[in-house]
Parts: structure tokens; sequence; C-alpha cells
């Protein structure tokens, strides 16, 4: 299965040999941004079983940071990594407070946090933030796409070696049952630390890609909530705590919602939460499940 | 030196003293039994020795070095497992992945091939054999009561607490639970066992603590306790020792 994401990857490489439609690499860097969120996001709430609802506040610092330095004449590679750190280290900052709380209260406990962020930043810079007229002169779709395909490739080849180390199954352990993991051994409060630590750092990472792709933009906008709604909902309709489900769903939703924003307008987050009800109700392995099915079926008919 | 001993270990909740000032020791390669009725005190004891629970008051010491207020993974690395009285395999996981879990994070960690071959041996030693793919969801109650044991088993544990093991088990299975304790004890792993069945913890054990209302009231061989009139009388004078 591993192959697929590869031959995926390596078609979205391709992609701009064979097209220079500005449509389609807008959509692109899209979904890449979107398999991000979906993936970093389901490091801890898939893997790790602590579903946040904050996950938008370390996608908006992250494109905060990155965008105020370089919008200060860094390069943006170069300003892309504080962004990363500074997600990091409020993480840490907040991450013993919030895994005193369990279940629900962690989720709401989050989601403040991240609502209190969004006040905060959108109090302090009420302007709208404009990249510097130079890179907006010379502003080209490749670089945007190329980058977020790396970010996007980062993103899913952690989630995928940590699927396969001790270290992720450990963080599963810790998602079934916490007393049973750290009866069998499992460090839980660091292994949550540890999970908080990668999938806020790569949100951050997609928050400072978003700051290098968006021509202007309110800096409290990628703190909104719907990033973090958004997250959740591909990572469920993929399948949730799989590293091939929030790729699935990103792509998903990412397409879906271009085709009915042309035609419907608002209407998608409307279709979106009842598919995400009928899923977590009647299907909750996500599009993954479908196919694990699938194949089971075919194999069982051969 | 005992493996494990308790020197006047408490704990309350919220005034009821569920472990009152208790002090055991177990011996290495000794089988203890504790019994006493419901609600007397047994489970706690197991958290507090495992650390998920923290003493009121009290030294807990593993290998003659205090334990006492360790976080779990700390303790289970150092050398106690133990099963839970309401099996807790890690559901969403394969019965291997289970076992991987106690492999990787135990007293002496295995990776790689290591931990494929070892899961193997011990999903055949409590007699899963062939079912390492199975989501532990979809495994009987006894399935995955022996996973539970085979997850304990795989952190190579100096010491195993089994917390009412044979609770809900057919004759058969309480046989062939009875089985996979005494291989375990023919091996050498010094075990605490918690039972309902009071015969087959009379007959199993070397040694056994009786407690109630969170006091140790007697302690002794199996045969002596089987006659102890305070035993007798807290079980209402019905052992039914054969
Ligand atoms: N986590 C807990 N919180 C509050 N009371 C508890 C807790 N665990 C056990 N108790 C109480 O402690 C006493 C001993 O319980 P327990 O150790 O489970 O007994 P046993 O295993 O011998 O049946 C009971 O009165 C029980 O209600
Ligand atoms: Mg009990």
């Amino acid at each position: 299965m591993l192959w697929a994401l590869l031959g995926l990857g390596a078609g979205f490489t391709a992609i701009p040999l064979f097209t220079e439609s500005d449509y389609l690499l807008n959509l692109g860097v899209q979904l890449f941004l979107a398999v991000a969120l979906a993936q970093s996001w389901n490091v801890l709430g898939g893997f790790t079983g602590q579903i946040t609802l904050g996950h938008a506040a370390f996608f908006g610092l992250g494109a905060l940071v990155t965008r105020t330095l370089w919008g200060n004449g860094v390069g943006i590679l170069l300003a892309i990594i504080p962004g990363i750190l500074v997600c990091i280290a409020f993480s840490l900052l907040i991450g013993g407070l919030a895994f005193r709380l369990r279940g629900d209260y962690f989720a709401i406990g989050t989601l403040a946090l991240a609502e209190m962020l969004r006040i905060i930043v959108g109090n302090l810079l009420p302007g709208i933030s404009t990249i510097p007229s130079t890179a907006l002169t010379n502003y080209a779709l490749l670089p945007r796409y190329y980058l977020g395909l790396a970010l996007a490739a980062l993103v899913v080849g952690v989630a995928a070696a940590l699927a396969r180390s001790r270290i992720g199954l450990g963080m599963q352990a810790i998602r079934e049952d916490e007393a049973a993991a750290a009866a069998s051994g499992v460090g839980v409060l660091g292994h949550k630390l540890l999970a908080l630590v990668i999938s806020t750092g790569l949100a951050g990472f997609a928050g400072g890609v978003f700051a290098y792709y968006h021509a202007s933009y309110y800096p409290q906008y990628p703190f909104s909530p719907l990033w973090s709604f958004e997250a959740i909902l591909m990572s469920f309709i993929g399948g949730v705590g799989t590293v091939h489900g929030p790729v699935l769903g990103a792509l998903f939703y990412t397409i879906l919602k271009e085709y009915l924003a042309v035609r419907l307008v608002e209407i998608h987050l409307l279709i979106f939460g009842t598919l995400f009800i009928l899923i977590v109700l009647l299907l909750p392995g996500g599009l993954v499940e479908v196919w694990t099915r699938f194949r089971r079926l075919v194999h069982r008919g051969s | 030196m005992a493996l494990l001993s308790l020197e006047n270990v408490s704990k309350t909740f919220g005034g009821v003293m569920a472990v009152k000032s208790v002090s055991l020791q177990v011996e290495p390669g000794e089988v203890l039994g504790v019994m006493g009725p419901n609600g007397s005190g047994k489970t706690t004891l197991f958290n507090l020795v495992s650390g998920a629970l923290v003493p009121n008051s009290g030294t807990i010491r593993f290998k003659g070095a205090p334990i006492t207020g360790l976080p779990p993974h700390r303790i289970c690395r150092q050398g106690i497992a133990r099963t839970f009285q309401l099996v807790r395999p890690f559901l969403g996981l394969t019965a291997r992945q289970n076992i991987l879990v106690g492999l990787g994070y135990g007293c002496r960690p295995l990776s790689g091939s290591a931990a494929r071959e070892k899961s193997e041996e011990l999903l055949a030693s409590v007699g899963l054999e062939g079912l390492g793919d199975r989501p532990a969801s979809t495994l009987t109650a006894m399935d995955r009561k022996r996973l539970d044991l085979a997850r304990a088993l795989a952190t190579s544990p100096d010491l195993l607490l089994l917390d009412e093991f044979m609770a809900g088990l057919n004759p058969q299975e309480t046989s062939e639970a009875m089985g996979l304790i005494r291989r375990l004890q023919a091996r050498g792993l010094t075990l605490v066992l918690v039972e309902h069945i009071v015969w087959a913890l009379l007959e199993l054990s070397q040694r056994i603590v009786v407690l109630s209302a969170g006091e140790k009231i007697a302690e002794g061989p199996p045969t002596a306790i089987a006659r102890d009139p305070r035993v007798v009388e807290i079980y209402l004078g019905s052992i039914p020792f054969p």
C-alpha cells in the first residue's frame, strides 16, 4: 500500500511538466496543505487518540512567525524553521496542562486555547497582511507548488515511519487503553508530548507554506477553528489512525469541495458534516476500510 | 532477600481505607495467593504494587530498592507485570501488536525480527497460535484473557500479578488456566494470585494471605488457612477445599 503513496507523490511531482494551468497548480497547493493538516492532526488525534480541536492554533502560529520573518527579508526556507520551533515550544508549554484533561475535556480545552490565541492575534493585528511588493511582482506558483508537495511528502513520510516504529505502537497502545499501556512499560505522558510535538511542528510547517502561498489574508484567518474541523473531517472520512486515510480523505475532500464550491457555494460544509456523521456511525474505518473490505471480497472471489 | 516487600502500606479513597497498613513479603520463585471477599482491597493492593495508585503511607520495595511512588511504566521496566481483573487488551490492535507493545517496552526490550519471533512463541505459549493477525476485539473472552497474560509476559517480568484470572471461566477453561499458571510457576516465575475460586487458589499457592476490609487477617500455608477459624468465618464457613 505504501507504493500507492509513492506513486501518488511521483505523479504530483510530474504534473507541472505537462501543464502550466494555474488552476491545477492552485488546486495542488490546497491539496498539499489539506494533506499536511489532516495527517499532522492524525498523529496526535488518530495514532495517539488525543482528539484535539485546537490544531489550527499551530497552523496559525507557523503562518504568523514565517510571514513576519519573510516580510522582513528573511528567506522563506529560513523563515519556516522558526515557525516550526515556535509551535513546538508553545505546544510543550501548554502540553503538560492540556494532558491533565481527558476525552471531551481535552477536546474542549484545546479549542478554548486555540480560540483565545485567535482572538488575541485578531486584536493585535487587525489589518490585512500583504506579501512584500517585490515578492508580489515576482510571484510564481511553481515554487509554492513544490514546497507544498515537499511538505505533504514529509508529513506523510513521518506518519508512515511512525506507524512502523515501536514509538508509534506505544502511541496506539495509549489510544486504546492508557492504564494497560502504562502497565506494559509505555511512558504515557512522554509519548503524548512527543506526538504533540510532531503534530504541532508539522502543522507549523504547513502554516509557513500557507504564509508563502497566500498573497494577502488577515493574520487571524489561519487560526480559524475551521482548519481544525477540516483536518478532523478529512482524517475521519479517509480513515482515522491510518497512514493512507488522511491522504485519501484530503484528496476526496479537496476535490469534492472544489466541485461543490463551483456549483453550490457554501453548502459544502453541510454536506461534509453529514458525511462525517454517516462515516462515524456506519463506517468507523473510513474510506480505507471500504478499500480493505473490497480487497478481501476480491481475494475470496478469486 | 524478598523479591517484593510491603511495609505498612495504606491507601484511602475519600475516607474509606481500602488497604490498611498491610505488610507482606514475596520470596523469589514463590506463588503467593491473596484471598478475601469482594471489596477487601485485593485489586487496590495490585494497583499500589504496579504503580497505578500511590499509597498514602508505607513503603514498597522490589529487589530491595524502594519503588513507592514510581510511575507504572518504570515499575514495569523494573520487572513487575500485571493482568487486569476486567481484561484490557488493546482492542484496536492485533493480537501480535498487543504482545509487541510488551516486548518493545518491557524489561528486556526486543525489536525487529527478534520481537516477531518472540511474539509467535508467546502466542503459542498461551494457546493463541495462528491468531496473531486477528484484531483483539474479535477474540473470545477466554482468548482475551490469554492475550492479556501474553502481553504481561512479553515484558519479561520477574514478578507477575494475576488479578482473578479465572473469573468467569467454565470448568474446562478453569483447568486450562490452572495448567497455564502451573507452567509459569515451573519456569521459576514469581507469582501473586488473586482468585475468587478458593479451591483453585489453595491448590496453586504455596502461601496464602487473607485480606478483610483492607486488613491482613491471616497468612500461612494453604492447609492451615483452610482451617483458620477467622478465614472460615469471613467465608461463611464454606470453603469447598477438596
Ligand atoms: N479508584 C477507586 N476510587 C474509589 N474507591 C475505590 C477505588 N478502587 C477501589 N475502591 C474501593 O476500595 C475498596 C477495595 O476495592 P478493591 O481493591 O477493588 O477490592 P477487591 O479487589 O478485593 O474486590 C472498595 O470499597 C472499593 O469500592
Ligand atoms: Mg478486585
